[in-house]
């Protein structure tokens, strides 16, 4: 029988998937009888573990493959994603804690929805269908606009759900119409197949399939916030809740990226010149609105959106390189990304109190005069987010710049430098206020063991890692080497 | 195919059909008036039998009145797709052995995305009359109409598990030995019920409730117009007594021993039809309307967990009677 | 040859089609003839229990049509998925038996939250 091929063992290969859904189902019946959300959180967070020890089982075990009748890789490339999703979930489930609470919008679904986004990554980033990965990524998607608008008695927040789900509905158009085009021509949806497919049916130069591939480049344009499909990013980001802020700057942008870079390498692999073609430009442009349009803001979040644009620009640089180096570089900056962005915003959550929103540039005006320890930590994420040395910031853009360089793409990555410069001017312009101003009023923290936990991960994870820099570049090069 | 054969089987089918539609309002008045201890129509004709014709006459003499402000292409049109919606239904099922007008392997599906068309009609003319009745009357049925097409859909599947398909003819055909209702009797039940509710009969009327939202959906509707609507409500309850027929009660097949076996095929299927719209009829004149409130909850709470249910318990049992093989 | 196809089962769909839209409207044209047409504005204001009608007809309606309609959605799709599974379902066995059943609980977890959310209760 044709359904025997997808047999029982083959099936252990998605069970952190699996274990994860189970959990985000769980979750929501709990919630039903479970009044104390932290509860929940900590049946999440416990969930959330049992799926990552599961998931370094089977990969302690020395297990890859595809399963689901060859729809799903279990490989290295992907675990590494995962594993970033993993330590998202659960930093963000920490400074979520206190903070929904202060938004009175604690819900249990709240947490159910965090779970089931992050399968949708784990599904995208595990994908070599085009099918799963759709699936995927909608599952991801819908589950993030709930969670953008999920303070729902603020109008910032519904506004900021309704152009998100708006501009991520076209953006999925445009993924099925790409995915479309791609079967038409080529007969199937699993990436491999698609890379032989082209070499066959010599479709290398055909400019139907070209509007197909840059159909798929323009919706996952969309989800990590490329420049000129980034116009969602800043209001989301803003009307977000903020907790969800750091969580959707990171989960659906590392997830999107690992998407990106399957297609492009394994399906259209054939096809780099292409692509990259059309990927420089938008790299270019990426980095010069975000950076710049990054000064004009007075709103943190705001500010860090356009920050988040920005980076998603540098990432793009390793895809661009179109080597094996290039595309574990990218996975270097996506995890140093994540930790360095999490303690930001776990500061600026932290500013956050009752009747206060504590988003505005100007409130950070002193605050190391009054909150020493927290203006030194978020020194250190501004610090590492512009790329200053003994932070990991900078390791992940040396790396990126170095694997462009070898690729040959050095205007590319003066250009990168440059835009580096000047995005100093707005992060150090947080360190600025904090600093060298006066206090304006008085701040109280709201904090919480979590969030210090959480803070004190990054601050050190940040830190470590730009001294020792080989832990994780090696794990990445480890990881990439049967992809 | 023969498209002039075709077309002249369509022509028969729905003009027979729209005979009976009339009938059948003959019918239940009289039905009814028995039950009422009233002798019904008398008038027209020996025992009232032209009173039918008298009616469809006279709608074609009265005045067709388009109410100010309302949303006049979508108010001409939504009866006209009620209509459509009902007797292109017609076109799958089966009269007897060999006898349906397309012989689709989807059929089941056709019927029921027919009926959701047909909801379509209500919503459309609840929206486009420009009225405060008809707009109320609009939205319960429409809901109501979705409500139960869940559960009337859900009670199908375990006709379709047993016959293995979901061409109405091979349902029959399934059925030769003992029809379905023996060993699906939740199913049918669950169906019964729903296709009440899903045709807007009572006491499922809620819609036309008269004594709250005059005539529902139809209230601006007059002459022509509001015919079509009559006719097409009168139809769906053809169609769905014989879906019923089709899957639950065995459709054209009958005893086969003594005299029965001289009786036509047709006759069997029409004859289950018939008790069937009778069944409408009885239910009509036997129970007072439901609140809207129960009708929902009745309709989820109830109908679907219970479709759900025999779906389970008929695919549990059917793989019971399979030895299991796990291959590893 | 995909671009050949024709599907011929359905030519008498087509045709029960068009015969049912010329059912639906030769008597409303035959009706042009014969109906008289005599209208004053009284005659044509939407009823209202003979008052003047007060207000927007098409005004808001309660939220709960809306949250029907999407549990339709939800459920209607899952019929659509239990339908082809329903008919092959002599040919994929134990395995089809599981995957539906698991699939069907997802479902009644979510009916479930509907449920105690009481967004099956009217009023």
């Amino acid at each position: 029988m044709e359904l025997n091929k997808l047999d029982l063992f083959s099936i252990r290969l998605i069970a952190p998937e699996i274990i994860l859904i189970s959990i985000a189902l769980i979750l929501i019946l709990l919630d039903l009888v479970i009044k104390r959300k932290e509860t929940i959180a900590f049946v999440g967070v416990l969930g959330t573990l049992t799926a990552a020890y599961v998931n370094y089982k089977l990969c302690a075990m020395g297990w890859t493959g595809s399963t689901l009748l060859g729809m799903f890789a279990f490989d290295g490339y992907a675990n590494f994603f995962k594993l970033i999703f993993y330590i998202n979930i659960i930093l963000t489930i920490f400074i979520s804690l206190r903070y929904m609470v202060l938004e009175e919008a604690s819900f249990g679904e709240y947490y159910s929805l965090i779970l089931f986004a992050t399968s949708g990554m784990m599904f995208m980033a595990s994908a070599v269908d085009l099918i799963v990965l759709y699936v995927g990524l909608e599952l991801m998607a819908l589950s993030t606009y709930i969670l953008v608008g999920i303070t729902r008695r603020q109008v910032r927040s519904n506004e900021a759900a309704l152009k998100y789900f708006f501009l991520g509905a076209f953006s999925s158009a445009f993924l099925l119409y790409g995915i479309s085009l791609t079967y038409g021509l080529t007969g199937t949806t699993n990436l491999k197949e698609i890379a032989s497919a082209l070499q066959n049916l010599n479709l290398l130069e055909n400019p139907i399939l070209f509007l197909g591939m840059i159909l798929v480049i323009a919706a996952f344009g969309f989800k990590i916030a490329l420049v000129p499909f980034h116009m969602w990013a800043p209001d989301a980001y803003e009307g977000a809740p903020t907790s969800i802020t750091s969580f959707m700057s990171i989960g659906p942008k590392a997830a999107a990226f690992a998407a990106l870079g399957r297609v492009l390498f394994d399906a259209f692999g054939p096809m780099h010149v292409q692509w990259s073609s059309i990927l420089i430009p938008l790299s270019v442009i990426t980095m010069a609105a975000g950076n710049i349009i990054a000064i004009a803001q007075t709103n943190i979040k705001r500010m860090l959106a356009y920050s988040s644009i920005a980076h998603a620009g540098y990432a793009l640089l390793g895809i661009i390189a179109g080597t094996h180096g290039g595309l574990s570089s990218m996975m270097n900056y996506m995890a140093i990304y994540a930790f360095m962005n999490i303690g930001a915003f776990a500061v600026v959550i932290m500013l956050r109190s009752k009747g206060f929103r504590g988003e505005e540039l100007t409130d950070y005006e002193g605050l190391a005069k009054s909150h020493p320890a927290a203006s030194a930590l978020m020194l250190i994420f501004m610090f590492s987010l512009t790329g200053i040395p003994p932070t990991a910031g900078f390791i992940a853009k040396f790396y990126i710049f170095m694997e462009a360089i070898n690729a040959g793409y050095t205007p590319l990555v003066i250009i990168a430098v440059i835009f580096s410069a000047i995005s100093a001017f707005f992060y150090l312009r947080v360190v600025m206020y904090m600093y060298m101003k006066e206090p304006k009023a008085h701040v109280t923290l709201s904090t919480s063991p979590a969030i210090f936990l959480t803070i004190a991960v990054t601050a050190a994870v940040t830190l470590i890692l730009g001294l020792f820099p080989s832990l994780l570049v090696e794990l990445a090069k480890m990881s990439i080497a049967g992809f | 195919m023969n498209i002039g054969i075709t077309a002249i089987k369509v022509v028969i089918v729905i003009s027979v059909t729209m005979l009976h539609v009339a009938y059948v309002v003959y019918f239940e008045r009289k039905v009814i008036g028995h039950m009422q201890a009233r002798l019904g129509p008398m008038r027209v004709g020996p025992h009232g039998l032209l009173q039918p014709i008298a009616d469809g006459i006279k709608l074609f003499f009265k005045e067709d009145i388009i109410p100010s402000g309302a949303d006049k292409p979508i108010f001409y049109i939504a009866p006209v797709i009620g209509v459509i919606a009902v007797l292109a239904s017609l076109a799958v099922i089966p009269l007897w052995e060999g006898f349906s007008i397309a012989d689709l392997n989807i059929g089941v599906l056709y019927i029921l995305a027919l009926s959701s068309v047909g909801a379509y009609s209500v919503i459309l003319a609840g929206w486009a009359s420009n009225s405060k009745y008809s707009f109320l009357g609009g939205l319960r049925s429409s809901a109501q109409v979705i409500s139960y097409e869940i559960a009337l859909g859900l009670s199908l599947v375990g006709i379709m598990m047993l016959s293995g398909s979901a061409n109405l003819s091979d349902i029959v055909r399934a059925q030769s030995d003992y029809p379905f209702v023996l060993i699906q009797p939740l199913a049918f039940f669950v169906f019964l019920v729903s296709m009440i509710a899903e045709t807007n009969r009572a006491p499922f009327d809620l819609p036309e409730a008269e004594s709250e939202l005059v005539a529902g959906y139809f209230t601006e509707y007059s002459g022509m117009r509001f015919g079509l609507f009559f006719m097409a409500e009168y139809a769906a309850m053809f169609i769905m007594s014989a879906v019923a027929t089709v899957c639950f009660l065995g459709g054209w097949n009958g005893p086969d021993f003594w005299v029965f076996s001289y009786v036509p095929k047709i006759a069997w299927f029409l004859i289950k039809v018939y008790a069937l719209i009778f069944f409408y009829f009885w239910i009509r004149a036997t129970l007072p309307r439901y609140r809207y409130d129960q009708l929902m909850g009745l309709g989820w709470k109830l109908f679907i967990p219970l479709a759900l249910v025999n779906i389970g318990v008929t695919g549990l049992v059917k793989e019971s009677s399979n030895p299991i093989v796990i291959k590893l | 040859m995909p671009g050949t196809y024709i599907p011929l089962n359905y030519l008498p769909v087509l045709i029960i089609l068009i015969v049912a839209t010329l059912v639906g409207l030769l008597p409303l044209l035959l009706g042009i003839i014969l109906r008289p047409k005599r209208y004053y504005p009284l005659k044509l204001t939407p009823y209202e229990s003979g008052n003047p009608p007060v207000g927007e007809p098409q005004s808001k309606f309660s939220v709960r049509f809306y949250i029907i309609a999407m549990l339709f959605v939800v459920f209607d799709v899952e019929a659509v998925f239990l339908y082809p599974w329903a008919v092959a379902y002599d040919r994929i066995g134990l395995y089809g038996f599981i995957e539906m059943i698991i699939f069907i609980f997802i479902l009644l977890i979510g009916y479930i939250y509907v449920w105690e959310k009481k967004a099956l209760e009217w009023e």
